[in-house]
């Protein structure tokens, strides 16, 4: 940078005695300094554009991984971002089953579906309660996240008729049988937390608190599916009022609540 | 003593003038055109990626929702784009042998991220948000065009400061309901003018002046 500075000037120099060499009267100099800068800020530009620092998504040069993007090494809980709360962030019950393992229930005796789904059947240690209130604002969240992320296999109303099942995946159990009526909540949470059979994990997709109102959804899905059932949501634990909430709407992205950050681990 | 000009040089003279201004006029035109043509904006221009991903096809075929992919768009500044694992919820199963996906799969197995080549290139010295605007009510579409159409993403608009400038001197001609925001097929005329006076009012949108700060977008 520096240094084509000092070159251009130089050149200036030069030419400026050319110019009054041959007797051209100082405007015409003037108009050419002109130019000459104008040509000097055009160069300018496109360091301001694209300054040397890092944002989302970019690469560097730097890290081995070439990634501008740092991932929390494995382990690390930032200050205040703790979660103890097993019931909300696990969807298990204190001393519950594997309480470290990641996938739920290796200990059931699965069985399979005509689409090759294991079919889990034993729900012990998973909360059947929802560690928050359940209220219309949650259901309705609830609706808006799982038409952006589960519609897509689970179809409009949990039959597994998604478009991407139409597009040649395999076809999902579906929610409205005895089975998942029957289920604990904490079943529903601990399938998008760590993904099951052929589903990914939606951990760094959904964060918890936005899973919890799907599962909500999910329940409100199952009793319009079977309106003469006797379900009924068991809700509203009120110990936990003060469980953290997913952003009800878009105009307060929260910025307090740890519950809406998916731990910066991608 | 002799005339120094012929007669004709009083015409000459006035020509020349009229010529002048007309050059200048035409060099400050053909400047303006220049500096708003697609070869120096880059819009309208198809970018090659290292994967040949169709927003038609996941987008406008497959009815994927925007936040399937592009998680952050609510709460970040940047949209965000997904790691390989996020097409891996699909694609582990269909077109699970495609040629074309083979990059794909490469970064799976070698948990390398792919290099996509970046389409919307803001300068750095302008400050932009994807998270307020969509809280304030600017669809995805308003700004990138009809995404469900492009099979290869396209720059929709200049990007420059004056089209940034026309929504933020008057947001009301560009504000939706909330319900449409990720509505890629909305049409702007389903609003009347009421209607758009008072969404501007329910989503709070600050005064012109201080959309049109400088330090709103040079911080």
């Amino acid at each position: 940078m520096l240094k084509s500075k000092f070159k251009v000037q130089s050149s200036k120099f030069k030419v400026r005695e050319l110019i009054s060499g041959l007797k051209l009267g100082a405007w015409n100099v003037r108009l050419f300094l002109l130019f000459a800068f104008c040509l000097f800020a055009v160069g300018c530009r496109y360091d301001m554009q694209d300054q040397p620092r890092y944002k989302a998504h970019k690469k560097s040069d730097f890290f081995a991984d070439g990634k501008a993007m740092r991932e929390l090494p494995e382990g690390t809980v930032p200050r205040g971002f703790l979660r103890e709360d097993k019931a909300f962030y696990q969807g298990k019950t204190e001393g519950g089953q594997n309480a470290t393992a990641t996938a739920p229930n290796p200990a059931a005796t699965p069985t399979m579906d005509s689409s090759g789904n294991t079919l889990v059947t034993d729900f012990t240690g998973l909360v059947s309660e929802f560690p928050l209130p359940v209220t219309e604002d949650l259901i309705n969240r609830g609706e808006q996240r799982y038409n952006v992320f589960c519609i897509v296999c689970h179809g409009p109303v949990g039959n597994g008729d998604g478009m991407i099942v139409r597009r040649g995946f395999s076809k999902p159990p579906t929610y409205n049988d005895d089975r998942l009526r029957n289920a604990p909540v904490g079943h529903f949470y601990n399938v998008i937390t760590n993904g099951q059979g052929k589903m990914n994990s939606y951990a760094a997709m959904v964060p918890p608190a936005d899973r919890w109102a799907i599962v909500a959804y999910i329940r409100a899905l199952q009793i319009s599916q079977n309106p003469n059932g006797n379900m009924q949501m068991n809700s509203a634990n009120p110990s936990n009022a003060n469980a953290p909430t997913p952003i009800m709407n878009n105009a307060n992205p929260v910025t307090t609540n740890n519950a809406n950050v998916s731990g910066g681990a991608r | 003593m002799a005339q120094v000009f012929h007669r004709a040089a009083n015409n000459v003279a006035k020509i020349s003038i009229v010529v002048a201004v007309v050059l200048a006029a035409t060099a400050g035109f053909v400047y303006t055109q220049l500096a708003r043509s697609s070869y120096l904006t880059g819009q309208h221009v198809e970018k090659q990626q290292p994967v040949q991903f169709s927003h038609k096809h996941h987008s406008g075929d497959d009815g994927i929702d925007c936040r399937y992919c592009h998680t952050a768009v609510e709460t970040s500044y940047s949209a965000g784009i997904p790691p390989t694992q996020t097409c891996m919820n699909c694609h582990s199963q269909i077109w699970s042998d495609s040629p074309y996906l083979e990059p794909v799969r490469a970064s799976w197995r070698e948990n390398k991220p792919i290099e996509w080549e970046r389409v919307h290139d803001l300068p750095e010295y302008a400050y932009f948000n994807h998270s307020i605007h969509i809280a304030k009510g600017v669809g995805c579409s308003t700004c990138h065009g009809q995404i469900d159409n492009m099979p290869a993403v396209w720059q929709e608009h200049t990007l420059q400061m004056e089209w940034c400038l026309q929504c933020h001197r008057e947001p009301e001609k560009y504000i939706r309901p909330k319900s449409e925001i990720y509505n890629v097929q909305w049409n702007d005329s389903e609003l009347s003018d009421e209607e758009r006076l008072q969404l501007k009012a329910d989503y709070k949108i600050r005064s012109q002046e201080m959309l049109t700060s400088c330090s709103t977008c040079h911080r």
